[in-house]
């Protein structure tokens, strides 16, 4: 059967649903014969549905209609830290972890202000939240409204830079003047032409080359993408010129640039519904122009799709840096270039694990630590902050979810969770 | 919006405005007996029993009702001037209301297999719960007002419904006429 009663909402956090698909569609069951009125039998099969089911749900075999895995959705209005058991949260020995601020809806990608404010951004609502600390207290300020999924911020030379679903804007000044914030202008418009339900919401992060780099992910689960879908793209702020950095990125939601090398690393989600351990999400580098990552052919750099990957090979495609595990959700990554932390984490990437739905057993719902070697392999993978995770069998499983990661100028970590609203901030002490 | 309903959304607000003085969610929760019934138990079939809905449920309509995303002449109104600390409270206060048991079915035993039969086929089951009665921002549907339960069916089957990310929408497509008023008052009848 084609459509199925799941959760009448699922999906707040997944608020796109349809999908522009040129795969298979799980194949609609024949059409019955008219059903007589108020039958007193069970009616037959149901005639095919017109509607398409959401796009997390494309791509499940037939088997896996009744299945009872689902997105979580975030709580909208977030909780306040002291309904929750912040101090079940773990982290190594010498570091401790706190909460930094509560009441900020749905918090999702952080931005770092030249005078300390923090920008947050979300998806699921409308807004961009600011965050200013006086002395150690902390005030939550709505400072744009009315925004289309506004979940890219990234702060530059005194301008915020917003990606909303379809267009980038800038607000320059922002941070003289957080109570009356300057009109946005648009630095490119019309990202989202057909306005299709999609991977369509947008991390946003400024690169060494002074451009706008964000993700354009795919339309559905696993579907054929045109030509600026499943890509990260950039843009010049200064020009409107758009390009294209690389392809087959079923959709990133984090990335940043090596302190040293400056080469781009990014994190993606992988497929849904093949298996429990199939395939696992991933780490990108760039290293060259050009570079296609696989989707929607080859998933993991060695993993052939089950349907697209039949007449093509992963050989083709660039292989990822390391496998982080499967449905992980692998979010905000980054470098870590603070001096508080011990010495061996400098260059280290912290990345957010939104935590995996699309699996029996869930995994993630964690900040992991990843360190680099001399060549720049990752060498090491462990949990820098955990305890989110209660029950890996439950539903839902955890009691929050990271999301992005910002280091402080004092070396601090900021860590978002839009399941709550509240953002942690992990420092370290000798 | 009729002048009943600007009537209704007006004594809903300044009533919202003078318990929050108050400050009794008891007190904010009884302005809106007038329309969803005591302790959320509606006995007007067009409106929603908020009665042992999930907390997340309440709070997600809330929210969406507030940001335009869901519309209805009534509560668009009302819940536009709800903060998030209101809408907290209001979802904490429903979900702990015993739902009324709704009085026994007057469907024939064929008819309630069939049903039943009907919900599992559809996988109502699979995110409602096997006993319908909801989870996270999933609603309840045992024991919810037949009318309304039926009206939302159609209104998804027609793409007019809000729909947060389309999974009742495309469910709602197969569903014949009649399969929609049979699901309606079994899960009506449902305690």
């Amino acid at each position: 059967m084609d459509s199925l009663l799941r959760s009448a909402a699922a999906g707040i956090g997944f608020a796109t649903v349809a999908f522009v698909s040129f795969a298979q569609q799980t194949a609609p069951t024949p059409t019955p014969a008219a059903q007589p009125p108020a039958a007193a039998v069970a009616p037959a099969a149901p005639p095919a549905a017109p509607a398409p089911a959401p796009s997390w749900q494309q791509g499940r075999s037939a088997e896996q209609q009744s299945s009872p895995l689902h997105p979580f959705a975030p709580i909208l209005t977030g909780r306040p830290a002291s309904e929750l058991q912040v101090d079940k949260l773990k982290v190594p020995p010498g570091f401790k972890v706190e909460v930094w601020v509560d009441g900020v809806p749905e918090a999702r990608s952080l931005t770092l202000g030249d005078n300390g404010t923090v920008f947050v951004g979300n998806r699921n609502l409308k807004d961009v939240y600011a965050i200013v600390d006086r002395g150690g207290k902390r005030e939550v300020k709505k400072i744009l409204k009315g925004l289309n999924s506004p979940n890219g911020v990234v702060f530059n030379k005194g301008t915020l830079f917003v990606a909303e679903r379809g267009r980038i804007t800038r607000y320059d000044g922002i941070e003289s003047s957080l109570d009356n914030p300057p009109a946005a202008k648009v630095v490119i418009d019309n990202l989202d032409p057909t306005a299709q339900p999609g991977h369509f919401w947008k991390y946003l992060a400024m690169g060494p080359d002074g451009k706008l780099y964000f993700n354009i992910g795919a339309p559905g689960n696993i579907v054929l993408p045109t030509y600026t879908q499943a890509t990260i793209m950039r843009v010049d702020p200064a020009t409107g010129v758009l390009e294209r950095v690389a392809e087959g990125v079923r959709n990133s939601v984090g990335f940043d640039w090596h302190p040293k090398t400056k080469q781009l690393w990014f994190t993606n989600h992988a497929r849904d519904w093949v298996s429990d351990d199939l395939p696992q999400d991933t780490l990108h580098r760039v290293s060259a122009k050009a570079m296609n990552f696989g989707y929607p052919f080859c998933h993991q750099g060695d993993f052939p799709d089950p349907e697209f990957g039949k007449s093509r090979s992963c050989k083709e495609f660039d292989a990822p840096a390391a496998k982080l595990g499967p449905h992980i959700a692998p979010l905000g990554m980054r470098f870590y270039t603070g001096t508080m932390f011990p010495a061996e984490y400098r260059d280290n990437i912290f990345i957010a694990m939104h935590g995996s739905w699309n699996k029996s057993t869930k995994i993630g719902y964690n900040v992991m630590r990843v360190a680099l070697d001399g060549k720049g392999n990752v060498a090491k993978m462990e949990p820098f902050l955990e305890g989110f995770l209660t029950d890996a069998k439950a539903d839902p499983p955890m009691w929050g979810r990271p999301v992005d990661v910002l280091v402080m100028r004092d070396g601090a970590l900021l860590v978002s969770d839009d399941y709550n609203g509240i953002i942690y901030r992990v420092s370290y002490k000798k | 919006m009729g002048a009943a309903a600007k009537a209704v959304a007006l004594l809903c607000l300044s009533a919202t405005a003078f318990a929050a003085e108050v400050g009794a969610i008891e007190q904010k929760a009884a302005l809106c007996a007038a329309c969803h019934g005591p302790q959320g138990n509606s006995a007007i079939p067009a409106n929603p029993s908020l009665a042992g809905q999930p907390k997340q449920f309440i709070t997600t309509q809330l929210v969406m009702f507030r940001e335009g995303n869901r519309k209805d002449p009534q509560m668009s109104a009302i819940a536009a001037g709800l903060t998030n600390a209101d809408i907290n409270e209001f979802g904490a206060y429903f979900a702990a209301q015993q739902p009324i048991p709704p009085p026994p079915s007057a469907m024939d035993a064929a008819n309630v297999a069939a049903s039943q039969k009907l919900a599992e086929q559809y996988n109502c089951v699979v995110c409602h719960g096997a006993a319908l009665k909801g989870t996270q921002h999933i609603p309840r549907l045992a024991g919810q007002q037949r009318v309304y339960l039926a009206e939302q069916l159609r209104g998804f089957k027609a793409s007019t419904r809000f729909d947060m990310d389309g999974n009742m929408t495309s469910a709602a497509q197969p569903l014949t006429a009649s399969d929609i008023e049979l699901l309606a008052e079994y899960l009506a009848a449902l305690r």
